[in-house]
């Protein structure tokens, strides 16, 4: 009797300490050294709201800024749909798909009801105003640091957009997630509430930084892998996730899987251009987090951000150091020896031109494959995902183009090309299976 | 902007966007129409050029990237060795059939015989595997190739 006592006691405290492992998550800024204080109560310069270039612009050019900070219009627009109005795929293993919603100011299908508490509730509690739980794909946790005046002046910026009539898609949830009453349980455990608190051991940069990061960028969001509760897991903070089919890769301090390497000049360029030389370019849900946000964000900002970055600590994690010497110039010499024959034929025909053999792009910097993560990645599966969509992103400097290859070729085609570049130009190759893409395809649809 | 093709340096005006691919500028802009547009991205191969000497895909290239480099087109790829040895290859088997991929054939065609002067089947899947044809003449190709790869 007494050792079943004791046998239930040492399992229940087991239990006890893995739920407490599950809950007890560091917030997201605690990994910095000092405490921090009150907004009203700090003395540095106010890391909120807009800078310093835009603080006598008029109020919805600021609202706009903050919406582009804050990136809504990246999860809020369906492809090829009127921005903001909804719409677009959220594919979540086992759990099924969710579709964002219209926030034109429309008052049947978009947020033209919305009172200013009742929009302040969505961004910071996760509240719809009919009081049912918003699921936090709808990134809450984050924008909760936002503070009440940034918040609201991105609501005037919405309301000042035309009113667009979309209804919103139905989810596509299994049970029990397709419950929102259960979101209330999640909450409890993970939901924040609460505004942005600077701190003052970091310099008045950090602290600007941090609040585009976290109450703005919701970098974490991606590149935060979560736990088993689907809730971001800020002791690996920033160490890089598969989010929407996707790697959002390691962008801790890490020299080899993370950001060590790279130059503050190569950062900051790549934040604002979306390209870095050496490094590649940002594609997937990455391109239009350039396109849509960070390159409107001004060059003050763009800094504060790399200091932040380059704050948080680092994380070791999987991914080779990158290889950033060209590969050879003939078909024949290379790391191939071992891979599907079909892939260098599909190079050969469809990438080659662009691409070159050497990895060393004829036609345009932004198709050359040295140096970049994704191509230095053994799991392959930005390339994948990248010869399968294709890239459109509009930057400052123009169009970048590469055609969608996922409906001109098959499944193998794309599993063996993909294996064959990241073998060739990268650090290790990868080993997709047609089933593979089928997943990838799947994770990635916008359907 | 100037850029160099043929050997000339040719005047590009003001009215040309910089980003206008180099297919067009060659095409609409110095008259030079042997060069042809068959995708748009870079996935046939008719629009090919040589730039330094190099198979470059014009249709992707644009013109502000060209820089002070050499452009080659099929203008003039004749009065280049391999490129003699190619045309003359081509007219000795009668290879083309509509001629429409037949300029870029030709031009990757030379390029590949300047890196390898004898190359064997692999090489010739390798170096001519985005130039495609709708006519289907892909066994004279290869013929020409190896013939003009033998001639003196």
């Amino acid at each position: 009797m007494r050792r079943i006592g004791i046998a239930i006691a040492v399992v229940g405290v087991i239990a006890l300490g893995f739920a407490a492992w599950l809950v007890l998550i560091p917030a997201p800024m605690a990994f910095a050294n000092g405490s921090t204080v009150v907004l009203s109560n700090y003395t540095g310069a106010n890391p909120t709201g807009v800078p310093q270039e835009l603080a006598e612009a008029d109020p919805l050019k600021r609202g706009e800024y903050l919406a582009h900070a804050a990136d809504c219009i990246a999860c809020h627009t369906a492809p090829g749909a009127e921005p903001y109005a909804g719409g677009a795929a959220f594919n979540l293993p086992m759990i099924g798909t969710m579709y964002s919603t219209n926030i034109t100011p429309d008052k049947e299908t978009g947020i033209g009801n919305y009172t200013d508490e009742q929009f302040l509730d969505a961004l910071h509690k996760g509240m719809r105003r009919d009081g049912a739980r918003l699921y936090p794909a709808m990134s809450y946790t984050s924008y909760t640091y936002m503070t009440d005046a940034d918040a609201l002046a991105i609501k005037a910026y919405l309301f000042s957009l035309p009113a667009v009539h979309a209804p919103p898609k139905e989810n596509r949830l299994a049970w029990p997630f397709s419950q929102r009453g259960l979101v209330a349980v999640w909450n409890l455990f993970y939901k924040a509430d609460e505004r942005f608190r600077p701190n003052p051991s970091q310099s008045v940069e950090w602290n600007r930084g941090a609040y585009l990061a976290e109450a703005m960028g919701h970098c974490g969001e991606c590149h935060t892998p979560r736990n088993v509760a689907y809730a971001l897991d800020h002791r690996r903070k920033f160490a890089g996730a598969l989010t929407a089919g996707w790697r959002a890769y390691n962008i801790s301090a890490d020299k080899a899987s993370g950001l060590g390497e790279w130059t503050d000049v190569d950062l900051a360029t790549y934040l604002s251009t979306g390209h870095a030389d050496g490094h590649g370019g940002s594609t997937g849900p990455m391109g239009e987090a350039t396109d849509n946000s960070l390159t409107f964000l001004t060059p003050g900002d763009i800094r504060a951000l790399v200091v932040y970055l380059r704050s948080v600590p680092s994380r070791q994690t999987d991914l080779p150091r990158r290889v950033d010497v060209p590969a050879p110039a003939s078909y024949r010499e290379g790391a191939t020896a071992q891979l599907d024959p079909r892939g260098a034929i599909v190079f050969a025909s469809a990438c080659a031109s662009c691409h070159d053999w050497t990895g060393v792009s004829p036609t345009s910097k932004y198709a050359t494959l040295t140096g970049v993560r994704a191509v230095n990645d053994p799991s392959a599966t930005n390339v994948a995902q990248t010869v399968i969509n294709g890239v459109t992103r509009k930057t400052a400097e123009g169009l970048i183009f590469m055609p969608a290859f996922g409906d001109g070729y098959s499944d193998a085609d794309i599993a063996a090309v993909s294996n064959y570049v990241t073998a060739r130009f990268g650090a290790e190759g990868g080993h997709l299976t047609e089933k593979d893409i089928v997943s990838l395809r799947k994770l990635a649809a916008q359907q | 902007m100037q850029i160099s093709v043929n050997g000339e340096n040719r005047v590009i005006g003001d009215d040309v966007d910089p980003k206008t691919p180099l297919l067009w500028v060659l095409r609409d802009h110095l008259g030079l129409v042997g060069t042809k547009y068959g995708c748009g991205i870079a996935q046939c191969g008719a629009c090919t050029v040589h730039v330094d000497g190099k198979p470059v895909r014009s249709c992707q290239l644009t013109v502000d990237n060209v820089g002070n480099r050499a452009v080659t087109t099929i203008e003039a790829i004749g009065k280049t060795p391999n490129g003699a040895k190619i045309q003359a290859a081509w007219i000795d088997i009668e290879v083309p059939q509509c001629g429409y991929c037949q300029a870029g054939q030709i031009m990757s065609a030379a390029a590949l015989l300047s890196r390898t002067p004898n190359p064997d089947d692999a090489d010739i899947d390798a170096a001519m595997a985005g130039n495609i044809c709708r006519c289907g003449t892909y066994i004279r190709i290869r013929q020409a190739i190896k013939n003009a790869a033998k001639s003196v």
